[in-house]
């Protein structure tokens, strides 16, 4: 791989007045400034953010939410939202600052030489418009081509970003396609004016992570062919590892730390990437504690004058307060810290830390906290009418009838008091479906589900509110999850007096005990959710579940939309309290990195089923499902490079319907041939206990 | 499609035939009996009692209604009880003398409402933006009669520029006929402009800060064609709605309109026969407004699937 990154320099020097475009860079960034608003409400977003980004190499920008990662990326577009406007310094691309063009200028530049490819590849194209629209536009508009050359042209791009069927997509209008084939759409539009430089704003964030995987290697080829430049910013390092050749890291609006990316992972040198390469879960390297990142981002409206990083730096001494410039550590590396050099390789340390890591065992005859037998449910496929005529009688008679999927398909399960088991599956799986059943969120249609060793689906115990009492339910999206017009106190007195036991105490003495649970302090108590973090607001999330005392836990994606360390501290809370009231969960995630974390034992479901339930230790072994291994080596981790990947062709199928054979059948690497779709896999058990359900022995794809 | 096209359609029909059964229950509870309407107040009983059992008022409920509506699905009115003529072609003259009105005016909204909308959703914030706001907001403060009252002292009153009431035919020229109706098709639009701009802007407002319109500009495709080509189509929908259920607020509106203009048209004829207790009247008046403002919907239904890909098709399962 080329690397030509040129030693920046101090670039918190006065800005000179010769454009700085330097010789082989397509961008230089020079002290440059974005405001959002005026007076003394105003933020600033990004805070003389300096970069350089030399011909046909690709940049990685990382950051947390609030690091004003999205807001360069529009600033390079010029399409900053209405109140930004950028307040200082240059962006200087092929020797023309951008913020000196005139609104002719940037016509020329805007999806002609930079090209933009958005974090969400499902609202990002127009529902209105076929694809063949969206992507001849440009071509016409920009290349002067005719509407059938254009359309040839538009063909031909889908080709190069491996739409098997470039035809059909032409004239496809968005909702037809799957979230991996409107990215590809996304990036074959942003192609479509020949640019030199291509910005990827969080471009696989949506997708699941085969599909990420082949976004990955069709920007990786990309990148090859075109001779494109890069800048992928992202919030997911193990993603940004894949792709590029530096990495610069934003914390508040400012470069913290820039370097080559092998450098940047194996040796940071900024505190702030040192906690936030520590706050991964990681599959390689399994720890009994996640490192966090105490605190929170600084008011960007009034920012500390010295270290913005300070008051969550566990190095922070008086000298911090001081403005701090970019310090040389290393050749190509600068990083802002005074202290850079001489912590050196000194690791990250957290407070949590101190808390000993219990031992995990899980006694093999403890109760099922939940148990579940053949469980099922039927949707209907939305569309899916069917007039047919029915000819069975005397006259024929048209009927209306549905066609139906499984979403969940038969699928047993046991979660035994105390121990956490990890459910893993791309979207569509039917792993929330499943999770909803098991508390009657959503009436199952088939099967047997016991909480506590009571059946819910007869009997006294199928009583909503008795079904509350043992089971709770840990949502996604905090965000939406909290009544916005409640304050905490109301959030949690609510479930407390409807589900709680009678405890002693006043409703708010009851309430505080919650929040200590859930290490908050009292000063919550009055707080309206938007006066908190994600974090926190996931954690008042947690204490409302907590109020009902329930036995069994289901997290369903608790932790995916919050950033990387405060996603540790929750992971953390989350397991104190299991050690502490002996809780069982069960831990749904696309992440397999946080299920190998938090889980004793790991499921891993396909198609409605459940297709493989093995120790979670055994993820980190040889000896799995082929659709496990194909997961496992999807996921972008810092830790294997260079490994040998398997790659799943096409999109996730569609729920299972009439399945007959193996419900991998259809996208196996390694398949074996008509029986696997003639014939319903046997069980099989692997090394440590995996048990999975495959034509091939253990042995075999061990081997 | 085709089955979305049925599914409305049996909407229409079902709507159709629930409103007829509210219609024809008017006949039931209305005050006053029609015997006495037609024979006089001071008629014989035996001979009310003979006209009743000549008009079928005494079989049941079901029969009578059975058999005005085969009536009224034949086109066949009966006569009016004032006028003693057959209430047919009183009524199509009335409605196309409405419909003059009415199609000038909806399609005066759409337009109006439409740019009045993307403008001050383009330039939200700007001054442009506020005046077409606090515009809005007086023209749907007070209620139409008002401005109606205002129009004509102003225009007909003050200036004399345009006849106060009344109608004429296209015989007696052009602009004579095309003068009295600025006034009435004025009223009528202010409110409804106001309306369809403030839930234009706000749709469009909402489109222009979605994903694909930045990721249009992205692409560099210009302004211009960014919110013609991209934003309006989508900002639209939520728009096609409100005009179709705006019909039935226009026919509303129509009805104090043409009252007030003594102008001709179904609204002033509805009134005519409400005044008068001319049963047959009022409910072949309604018959015709209730089929008017079913149609408009269906129309808005199949309008809304041509713009909307996902009707259009059938949503596709992932794949």
């Amino acid at each position: 791989m080329r690397h030509t990154c040129s030693a920046p320099g101090d670039r918190d020097a006065p800005i000179s007045a010769q454009p700085p475009g330097r010789e082989g860079e397509i961008l230089t960034l020079d002290g440059l400034s974005v405001r959002y608003g005026s007076g003394p409400s105003s933020l600033r977003a990004l805070d003389k953010v300096s970069l350089s980004l030399p011909r046909g190499g690709a940049l990685g920008v990382v950051g947390e939410s609030g690091s004003g990662k999205s807001t360069l990326a529009m600033t390079l577009m010029g399409l900053l939202a209405g109140s930004a406007r950028v307040d200082g310094g240059r962006a200087v691309f092929e020797g023309e600052d951008l913020y000196a063009l005139s609104p002719a200028g940037w016509a020329g530049m805007r999806g002609r030489r930079i090209g933009l490819v958005f974090q969400d590849p499902f609202t990002a194209l127009n529902p209105a418009k076929t694809i063949a629209h969206q992507l001849t536009e440009p071509l016409v508009l920009h290349r002067g081509l005719s509407e059938t050359a254009a359309r040839a042209e538009a063909r031909r791009l889908l080709d190069e970003v491996g739409i098997s069927d470039p035809d059909a997509m032409l004239s496809a209008y968005p909702h037809a396609l799957s979230g991996g084939m409107k990215q590809r759409a996304l990036i074959a539009a942003a192609l479509a004016g020949d640019p030199d430089l291509l910005i990827l704003d969080e471009p696989t964030t949506a997708l699941d992570v085969t599909i990420e995987a082949q976004i990955l290697d069709l920007l990786e080829a990309l990148r090859a062919e075109r001779q494109l430049s890069m800048i992928f910013i992202s919030h997911n390092l193990g993603v940004i590892a894949r792709v590029v050749d530096e990495v610069c890291v934003l914390y508040a609006g400012q470069v913290v730390e820039t370097a080559p990316k092998a450098e940047i992972f194996a040796a940071p040198r900024h505190p702030y990437t040192k906690g936030l390469l520590a706050s991964m879960p990681r599959l390689g390297a399994p720890r009994a504690r996640l490192e966090t990142i105490p605190g929170r981002l600084p008011d960007l409206t009034n920012p500390p004058e010295g270290c913005r990083f300070a008051a969550r730096c566990p190095f922070a001494e008086d000298r911090c307060a001081a403005p701090q410039p970019m310090v040389s550590v290393g050749p190509g590396r600068e990083s802002r810290c005074w202290k850079a050099v001489a912590l050196g390789a000194t690791p990250w340390t957290s407070a949590e830390t101190a808390a000993p890591a219990r031992a995990r065992t899980v006694a093999a005859d403890a109760p099922p906290a939940l148990r579940a037998d053949g469980v099922s449910k039927r949707f209907r496929r939305a569309g899916g009418v069917r007039v047919r005529i029915d000819r069975s009688g005397a006259i024929p008679v048209p009927r209306i009838g549905h066609s139906t999927f499984n979403a969940v398909d038969a699928v047993s399960l046991t979660v035994k008091a105390g121990e956490t088991v990890g459910l893993v599956g791309e979207s569509g799986c039917g792993k929330s479906t499943l999770a909803r059943c098991l508390i009657r969120l959503i009436e199952p249609d088939g099967g047997a589900i016991a909480l506590n060793g009571r059946d819910i689906l007869k009997g006294r115990a199928a009583d909503r509110r008795t079904i509350a009492r043992t089971a709770q339910f840990v949502f996604q999206n905090p965000d939406s999850s909290l009544n916005p017009r409640k304050t905490v106190r109301q959030i949690l007195a609510r479930p407390l007096a409807l589900l709680g036991e009678e405890r002693p105490g006043t409703m708010d003495q009851r309430v505080e005990r919650l929040l200590d649970m859930v290490r908050l302090s009292r000063a919550y108590m009055d707080r309206y959710p938007h006066e908190m973090s994600g974090g926190e607001k996931q954690r008042i999330g947690i204490a409302r579940v907590l109020a009902a005392e329930p036995k069994f836990v289901i997290c369903d994606e608790a932790v995916s939309a919050l950033d990387v360390s405060v996603q540790a501290s929750i992971l953390n809370l989350l397991a104190d309290l299991r050690d502490e009231l002996g809780l069982a969960y069960l831990f749904i995630s696309h992440d397999l990195s946080v299920v190998r974390h938090i889980a004793d034992r790991v499921a891993v479901m396909y198609r409605g089923g459940i297709v493989e339930v093995g120790p979670a230790s055994a993820l980190g072994t040889p000896g799995h499902h082929p659709y496990t291994e194909a997961l496992l080596s999807a996921v972008p981790s810092l830790d294997s490079r260079g490994a040998e990947r398997m790659r799943l062709a096409g999109t996730v199928s569609a729920p299972g319907d009439g399945i007959t054979g193996c419900r991998f059948a259809d996208r196996c690497p390694r398949k074996i041939g008509p029986v696997c779709d003639t014939q319903a896999p046997p069980w099989r058990t692997g090394p440590e206990g995996v048990r999975f359900e495959c034509h091939h022995t253990a042995d075999a794809l061990a081997g | 499609m085709l089955l979305y096209f049925c599914q409305r359609v049996a909407y229409v029909v079902g709507i159709v035939l629930v409103v007829s059964l509210l219609i024809f229950s008017i006949t039931q509870i209305m005050p006053g009996n029609v015997a006495y309407v037609i024979l006089g107040d001071f008629a014989p009983l035996e001979q009310i009692h003979a006209l009743e059992e000549k008009l079928g008022f005494n079989d049941p409920w079901y029969v009578q209604y059975w058999r005005w509506l085969s009536q009224i699905a034949r086109l066949d009115f009966g006569d009016s009880l004032i006028m003693e003529r057959p209430i047919g072609p009183i009524l199509w003259q009335a409605v196309a003398n409405s419909a003059v009105l009415a199609v000038i005016s909806i399609v005066l909204v759409a337009v109006i409402g439409i740019w009045l909308g993307v403008v001050s959703a383009v330039r939200h914030g700007k001054a442009s933006d506020h005046v077409v706001s606090i515009g809005t907001y007086i023209v749907l403060a007070v209620p139409e009669f008002f401005w109606c009252i205002v129009l004509i002292v102003v225009f007909a009153g003050s200036l004399q520029w345009l006849p106060a009431t009344g109608y004429t035919s296209m015989d007696e020229g052009f602009f004579v006929w095309a003068s009295h109706l600025v006034l009435p098709v004025v009223a009528l639009v202010m409110g409804l402009v106001a309306h369809v701009s403030r839930l234009t802007r706000s749709s469009m407002l909402e489109v222009m800060q979605s994903p694909y319109v930045v990721a249009a500009r992205a692409r560099g495709i210009p302004e211009a064609r960014v919110i013609r080509g991209h934003a309006l189509p989508n900002a639209l929908l939520p728009t096609i709605t409100v005009l179709a259920i705006d019909i039935g607020v226009l026919m509303g509106g129509m009805v104090v309109v043409e009252t007030i203009f003594s102008y001709p048209g179904l609204g002033r004829l509805l009134i005519f026969g409400i005044q008068q207790l001319d049963l047959p009247l009022i409910q072949a008046a309604m018959m015709v407004v209730a089929v008017i403002y079913a149609l408009a919907n269906l129309l808005a239904d199949v309008l809304y699937a041509f713009l909307n890909p996902r009707i259009r098709f059938g949503k596709a399962a992932h794949g």
